[in-house]
């Protein structure tokens, strides 16, 4: 499904990525994981458009993606969530929602203008569908207060229920769970899980190494923006070079915290 | 009395197409254009070249200062669209001067007019239908073709700004990050924000051009722009009805504080500068006590 080639990047004189390869297969749920600093939201943000990359090669589907504009990459099908959630202030739950649907009439000035009936039509098919997703992530209830006044929790919600609105090929989520409640985490799991019965694949830069190890086909670890190790998430709980990566120096806390080498 | 008081709806009229047009593009789309006079100049002048010089029916000029003024915004978004705001405000308000000095320095243009063009102005723009009305009646014939664009006008925005084009408009006031994640292409809503606000802001500018039948380039300073900011901000930003709202009391303001000279004993050029404080004063006080402006923007229900 998505395929990074030998990515490089670099910030000024910093290695941000130097040379990752990995592949997250169609259906498949993967993890990305790593100590802070390490390239995970560098590549996230190369992935999607979003930075320029060095050098490398990036496919969705066998076909390079990489140089498009962050817009035409989601186009093209790859959903992505921020690690800090984006959700306009002074709009409301349902209308973030509602930006996501693709091929929107409306967006048209011409159709704006002069089609409103059919505007309108494709407007109450995606109300309907947006609060179908609103259910899924129990925000259903808030649906007409303002992004603004959510906590940050409920603005991962929001990012979630609204990329899967979007419904692309693939979903890069980056922290998913960070903030949410752990009743709610299960919940969510069990959404992705669902969703990617359905055929949904998922690829996931996580912190809780309890949801990735419950979900994960697959985990890719980077440190220092290698790739240091690739496996089953029980593999990789057992990689000494993992351990290694994460217990040395400030990393060693953050190994605790997410319960690798305890 | 009655004369002045037609005087000041045509002119609230007029500044009302400016006010909500600037709000279509700050109010709604978050773009920080200081640069707005330059569609009314634009709209003015491109209206007067087709009546006056081409002798072209009044429709045709106010569709000419509408496209003139459209495809300046539309032009102005290509250099700007990857500007921050404050960067945005500084480009937008240079290239309203350059069009106004553009206009200031013109003489092979209208050379040959009237009053010569450049800083000597153009006179003699002719007021549509005036022969079928006398001096008195036609201030009101006018207020009507004011009131059927000002109402124009507002229709078109609220369609757009309550459609789901209006909405990635919205999102976009936020920053790009989130709409392009959602595929938008912001570059182009941008440009359409622009052309249809410049547009606008030409209409309203060849809607003065023939009202007054005379300009010169001093009648668009960028303190025209700040006029109609000071009507956005204190009506109330991304709310149409408070665009007009804000319109209505700083015109009523800019206006009959002229009249205070009757009143209290001052010069008149301290008066006319004192005006401008005033109204700043006003900003001022509208930021600081009510910082979303008299109505706020209203929020977005659906049925569902």
């Amino acid at each position: 499904m998505l395929k990074v080639v030998d990515v490089h990047k670099s910030f000024g004189g910093i290695m941000a990525l130097d040379g990752v390869s990995l592949d997250v297969e169609r259906g498949s749920i993967t993890g990305l994981i790593g100590p802070n600093g390490s390239g995970k939201t560098t590549l996230f943000n190369i992935i999607s458009g979003y930075h320029p990359k060095d050098a490398g090669e990036i496919y969705l589907k066998g076909q390079r993606i990489d140089d498009l504009p962050p817009d035409a990459v989601a186009r093209k099908g790859v959903g992505r969530t921020f690690q800090i959630s984006q959700a306009p202030a002074k709009m409301t739950v349902l209308e973030n929602m509602l930006l996501a649907p693709k091929d929107q009439m409306g967006e048209g000035l011409w159709n704006a203008l002069f089609a409103k009936k059919r505007v309108l039509h494709q407007e109450r098919h995606n109300v309907e569908k947006a609060v179908e997703f609103l259910n899924s992530v129990e925000l259903i209830d808030l649906r007409n207060e303002y992004a603004g006044n959510l906590s940050g929790g409920q603005k991962k919600l929001l990012s979630l229920g609204r990329i899967l609105m979007a419904e692309p090929e693939i979903i890069l989520l980056d922290e998913p769970t960070a903030g949410v409640n752990p009743t709610l985490i299960k919940s969510l799991m069990r959404l992705i899980d669902d969703l990617r019965k359905g055929g949904k694949t998922f690829f996931f830069v996580e912190h809780n190494m309890k949801v990735i190890s419950d979900i994960c086909d697959k985990v890719y670890v980077l440190d220092f923006g290698k790739k240091i190790a690739e496996g089953t998430p029980r593999e990789i709980q057992e990689n000494e070079e993992v351990l290694e990566a994460y217990l040395s120096g400030s990393s060693k806390k953050w190994a605790q915290k997410a319960g690798i080498g305890s | 009395m009655i004369e002045y008081l037609a005087y000041l709806s045509i002119m609230t009229g007029i500044y009302g197409i400016l006010s909500l047009s600037l709000n279509l593009q700050y109010g709604f789309t978050g773009l920080a254009n200081f640069g707005h006079v330059a569609f009314f100049c634009l709209g003015a002048y491109t209206s007067t070249l087709i009546v006056v010089l081409a002798k072209g029916p009044f429709i045709l000029g106010l569709l000419g200062g509408i496209i003139a003024a459209g495809l300046f915004g539309w032009l102005i978004s290509i250099p700007t669209a990857n500007l921050k705001e404050d960067y945005w405000a500084i480009v937008t308000l240079a290239a309203a001067e350059i069009v106004r000095l553009f206009f200031l320095n013109e003489d092979w243009i209208f050379g040959k007019g009237p009053y010569h063009g450049g800083a000597f102005g153009i006179g003699g723009i002719p007021r549509p239908l005036q022969s079928w009305f006398s001096a008195t009646t036609y201030s009101f014939f006018y207020l009507c073709i004011v009131i059927f664009f000002l109402a124009l006008t507002y229709f078109v925005i609220r369609l757009l700004t309550n459609s789901p084009f209006g909405r990635v408009l919205k999102a976009m006031r936020e920053g790009d990050d989130l709409p392009l994640a959602m595929g938008k292409d912001v570059r182009k809503f941008r440009m359409r924000a622009m052309a249809l606000g410049g547009g606008m802001g030409g209409l309203a500018g060849s809607l003065v051009a023939h009202f007054w039948s005379f300009i010169d380039p001093y009648q668009f300073m960028p303190i025209e722009t700040f006029v109609v900011w000071a009507m956005v901000v204190v009506g109330g930003k991304g709310n149409n009805m408070g665009a007009l709202v804000g319109a209505v009391i700083i015109q009523f303001f800019y206006i009959s504080t002229r009249f205070l000279k009757d009143f209290i004993p001052i010069d008149a050029q301290v008066l006319a500068s004192l005006r401008m404080v005033l109204i700043g004063v006003l900003i001022v006080l509208v930021m600081l006590f009510m910082k979303e402006g008299l109505l706020k923007e209203k929020k977005r229900v659906y049925q569902g």
